[in-house]
């Protein structure tokens, strides 16, 4: 689990990953060469590098970034969670271009622009299969947690938007308790209701709501994800 | 004599100092004995009537003295836990930039906490605001960056923000106040004290955090003057700059070091640089273990050269704390500072750097460029002399005597309800704390808005729980302060005890007028009478608290008396709380008046659902009831039978029984989402509307 200085959901995250029997630890920026031995990697929430310039912006340049980017093109497993998700996006894992670029942005909140802490529901919106992170989930699945940010609509320029919908690109939409979808439950305007996103490859999951931060601590996301990395 | 501007030692204290010392003061003297003998740091009007409250009972660890108080929250796997737990206002600096002033006022807690050895698990916060209805005006401007300053720096730091409340009322137009509290978890075994160790003579003293600036000089003095009595660019220069991306980082690198240290098993002494900077804090932790203080300033990491002296030893830059250790430790703690955890390239210069050492002789040495700038008995320097007897009267009766005027075209009770919960005291707070993060750190059980306090389970792996709240109505503040301040202990007690917690305890912050002023200080001492009467009737110890005096408006008049009460209370087994929401068509409401009744039937098991009355008004507290169960996902109501509501005036709680509970009967769960009163009745759904809207105005 990599923590950038700013990093504030480790220890919540660390304890949910090896509660589900994960081998996981921390590995805090100065000690970044350690990475490349890992065999899958998680961005925690929080607010790296103080979300200067965008959310997500300065940690996505970070060496920190350099072995999980090399690993990600390997296959190694990568979730990232609120600010872990919108690093992901901004090193351009996911929803992933040709050329490794960012095509996509969570950005902020409309119409309040501020930061908001709320119990959502999300819905998962493609095929368990479609990603190996989800892959033990149950179809359509409902799961509660926690929308903490003030940058997490999704935001992307209308041809960008067409392929993340062609590409089954949106993991997880918003949806109300009994998996509705509508604009109700969408809790900062995000297109397409989104609240996750994956990669062509299904390797690297983005997702903003935080799902350790339920309690008790209980997540089948969570739980699928380890299972995808005992099995990889 | 040197001239210090703004500063607030009277002619009489001047005079005792240059007697003292034999001599004028220097200029980096004089600043000293101004920050220490503040108000703000040496409680010289209030300290004699704050040690009639009770600060003893089974559950206190540490009572009131240090950086924060330690309750006993219970044992898991053979350790003894104890929650930190400190409470203080930033009022002054958040008036005056409130953005900043907010957000360095729970910066400033946090690290109270964090200095005990404590991991911090929570955050609460009492805010007053003055009348926000004009969008233009300064106090709707505070109003909105305070609130904002808050979420910023709490939602940072990773710490959750689990209670508080908000008023908003004209005797704070020109005034606000900021209240915050901070609580921590520890080990018993392991907490850290802010007096140097009895072996110490000698020892390093390490200072930790941001490069010293200009920022935050003369801080403590300017809480020690009314607003207006100061110039408006000195008072910008006392507030302090928040970071909390570098105390994000201070925060888990000193989780680290007291990890190390306790490896070590050495002893250490741990303080927060808050008022009066540097020497504040140096000398306060050296002269409480019995010793001296030699400091040599140009040790100092500094954001510019060339700050004068007494700005490096008085001014007040955040995000900084203060060690004294043991020689051989030293090396390994700078090394997780400033290597492991890197400060210097998180913000510019901040680091760990050794600045001078603890001495056996009892004097308070400072050199700036070799020279000799201060060099005073230390005991006189923390120990400032009490104020001269300041009288206490009483506010004029009419005043008092004021009664709330009831609206006359409300036809029944229930369109009263619709308007109360349309009103600024009882709508909706949730456009506000949806601001905060009130679930990071994944141990939250109840957030806060769900119910009357909010509950942690902060041990991993331990069913073992925190509840905390809020309280203080300025509305019976400016009435009358010993009421008020009965009230606060009340409703603060009252809304821990209908989450199914046994409160153990309490902390308090004073809010008050000029202390010269004899009906602003008579304010102070009914209050201070009240929180101790209350505070014994239940039992409770209070553990932490703080005086803010100099709470005026331009032309001299007080705000409402402000006695801002927090109550801790602890939970067996957090799969046990109580929460507002009616769970169950056909059961009994019961209307009852004293926790003890409540506490036996949580026991009991007896209790579905409780809400705490607060404000006076049962009917608000049967609608919170069917919101909660709305938000549960149940279309439940109440149907009431009785209007004759003889209301306790402080507390009072509404209880869904699920046997026979004391109390008098005031209605049924009912299995649709309508309140019922006689011929009255109205929709959950539409006054739910209405509850949510008013705050939305100021908080969109």
């Amino acid at each position: 689990m990599l923590v950038f200085p700013g990093t504030n959901s480790e220890d919540e995250t660390l304890r949910l990953l090896r509660a589900y029997g994960a081998e996981a630890e921390l590995v805090h920026w100065s000690r970044w060469q350690t990475l490349a031995q890992y065999h899958a990697y998680v961005l925690a929430g929080g607010f790296a590098y103080e979300d200067r310039i965008r959310a997500g912006a300065i940690a996505a340049r970070d060496a920190m970034m350099e072995p999980v980017i090399d690993g990600a093109s390997r296959g190694k497993l990568v979730l990232g969670v609120c600010n872990g998700a919108q690093i992901l996006l901004e090193a351009g894992l996911v929803p992933g271009g040709s050329d490794g670029q960012a095509t996509a942005a969570f950005t902020r909140n409309a119409p309040s622009g501020h930061f908001i802490c709320t119990l959502v529901y999300v819905k998962l919106a493609v095929a368990p299969q479609r990603s190996a992170i989800t892959a033990s989930l149950e179809p359509g699945c409902v799961m509660p947690a926690w929308a903490a940010h003030a940058e997490g609509r999704l935001a992307a320029q209308s041809k960008a938007i067409g392929a993340i919908v062609d590409g089954e690109h949106v993991t997880f939409v918003y949806a109300r308790a009994d998996g509705i979808v509508d604009d109700a439950a969408n809790p900062n305007g995000s297109a397409l209701y989104c609240a996750g996103l994956v990669n062509r490859e299904g390797n690297v999951l983005a997702i903003m709501p935080h799902p350790e931060r339920v309690y008790p601590q209980h997540s089948p996301l969570f739980e699928s994800f380890v299972k995808a990395v005992a099995a990889s | 004599m040197v001239e210090a501007p703004n500063s607030a030692l009277s002619a009489a204290e001047r005079r005792r100092i240059t007697g003292a010392l034999g001599r004028d003061p220097t200029t980096v003297e004089l600043y000293a004995f101004d920050a220490q003998w503040s108000e703000h740091c040496s409680y010289k009007s209030s300290r004699h009537h704050l040690r009639r409250l009770p600060v003893q009972s089974p559950d206190v660890i540490l009572g009131p003295g240090e950086d924060a108080g330690v309750l006993h929250l219970g044992e898991h796997n053979g350790e003894r836990y104890g929650v930190v737990v400190a409470h203080e206002s930033h009022n002054h600096p958040s008036q005056v930039v409130p953005f900043e002033g907010a957000a360095t006022g729970v910066g400033g807690i946090v690290r109270d906490v964090l200095c005990m050895g404590a991991e911090v698990i929570g955050i609460a916060d009492a805010l007053r605001f003055g009348d926000v209805s004009n969008p233009d005006s300064h106090q709707r401007h505070v109003a909105q960056a305070a609130v904002d300053g808050i979420s910023a720096y709490g939602n940072a730091i990773g710490v959750p923000n689990l209670a508080g409340d908000v008023y908003f009322h004209e005797g704070f137009n020109e005034n606000c106040l900021i209240n915050v509290i901070a609580l921590g978890l520890v080990k018993e075994r392991e907490i850290v004290h802010s007096f140097a160790p009895p072996q110490s003579a000698g020892w390093p003293i390490l200072l930790v955090g941001k490069a010293t600036d200009a920022s935050g000089f003369g801080g403590a003095s300017f809480s020690s003057l009314s607003l207006d009595n100061q110039n408006e660019s000195t008072n910008k220069g006392a507030v302090q700059v928040p970071d909390p991306f570098l105390k994000n980082v201070m925060m888990r690198a000193t989780y680290r070091v007291f990890g190390l240290l306790r490896e070590r098993g050495v002893t250490v002494a741990c303080k927060d640089l808050g008022a009066g900077g540097v020497i504040g804090c140096s000398a306060e932790i050296c002269a409480s273990g019995g010793f001296g203080a030699r400091i040599q300033l140009d040790r100092l990491n500094v954001a510019q050269e060339g700050l004068p002296p007494e700005v490096l030893a008085v001014g007040e830059t955040q995000e900084r704390l203060l060690f004294v250790l043991p020689p051989d430790a030293v090396d390994d703690v700078i090394r997780v500072y400033n290597e492991e955890f890197s400060l210097p390239e998180i913000a510019y210069n901040a680091r760990a750097a050794v600045i001078g050492e603890v001495t056996r002789e009892k004097r308070y040495v400072l050199t700036h460029r070799g020279e000799i700038v201060m060099d005073v008995d230390i005991e006189f320097l923390t120990a400032a002399p009490p104020a001269p007897k300041q009288l206490a009267s009483e506010r004029p009766t009419e005043e008092r005597s004021r009664r709330p005027v009831i609206p006359s075209e409300v036809e029944g009770p229930l369109q009263g309800l619709s308007l109360l919960l349309s009103s600024l005291d009882a709508c909706s707070r949730e456009p506000l704390y949806r601001r905060y993060d009130g679930v990071v750190r994944g141990c939250t059980v109840i957030p806060r808005g769900y119910a009357d306090a909010g509950v942690i389970a902060p041990v991993p792996g331990s069913p073992l729980g925190v509840a905390v709240a809020v309280a203080g109505n300025p509305r019976y503040g400016a009435i009358d302060a010993r009421r008020a301040a009965e009230d606060a202990v009340a409703e603060a007690v009252s809304k821990v005890v209908a989450v199914g917690a046994r409160p153990i305890g309490l902390t308090d912050c004073l809010n008050f007028g000029n202390p010269n002023d004899p009906q602003h200080y008579g304010e102070f001492v009914a209050a201070v009478d009240g929180l101790e009467h209350a505070a014994r009737e239940r039992g409770l110890p209070f553990v932490s608290g703080n005086v803010s005096f100099y709470n005026e408006n331009s032309s001299g008049k007080a705000i409402p008396a402000s006695a801002i009460v927090s109550c801790i209370g602890v939970l067996d087994d957090v799969a046990r709380i109580v929460t507002p929401a009616l769970k169950q068509p056909g059961s009994a409401i019961v209307l009852v008046d004293d926790g003890e009744t409540v506490r036996r039937a949580v026991e009991e098991g007896i209790v579905r659902a409780c809400c705490a009355v607060s404000g006076g008004d049962p009917l608000v507290a049967i609608a919170r009831m069917a919101f909660a169960a709305m938000q549960d996902g149940r279309a439940l109501g109440a149907e009431l039978t009785s209007t004759g509501y003889a209301t306790p005036e402080a507390g009072g709680f509404l209880v869904e029984a699920a046997g026979h509970v004391e109390g008098a009967i005031v209605g049924l769960v009912i299995d649709r989402s309508t309140i019922i009163l006689g011929e009255e009745r109205v929709s959950v759904p539409d006054l739910l509307h209405s509850w949510r809207k008013p705050l939305q105005r100021i908080y969109p």
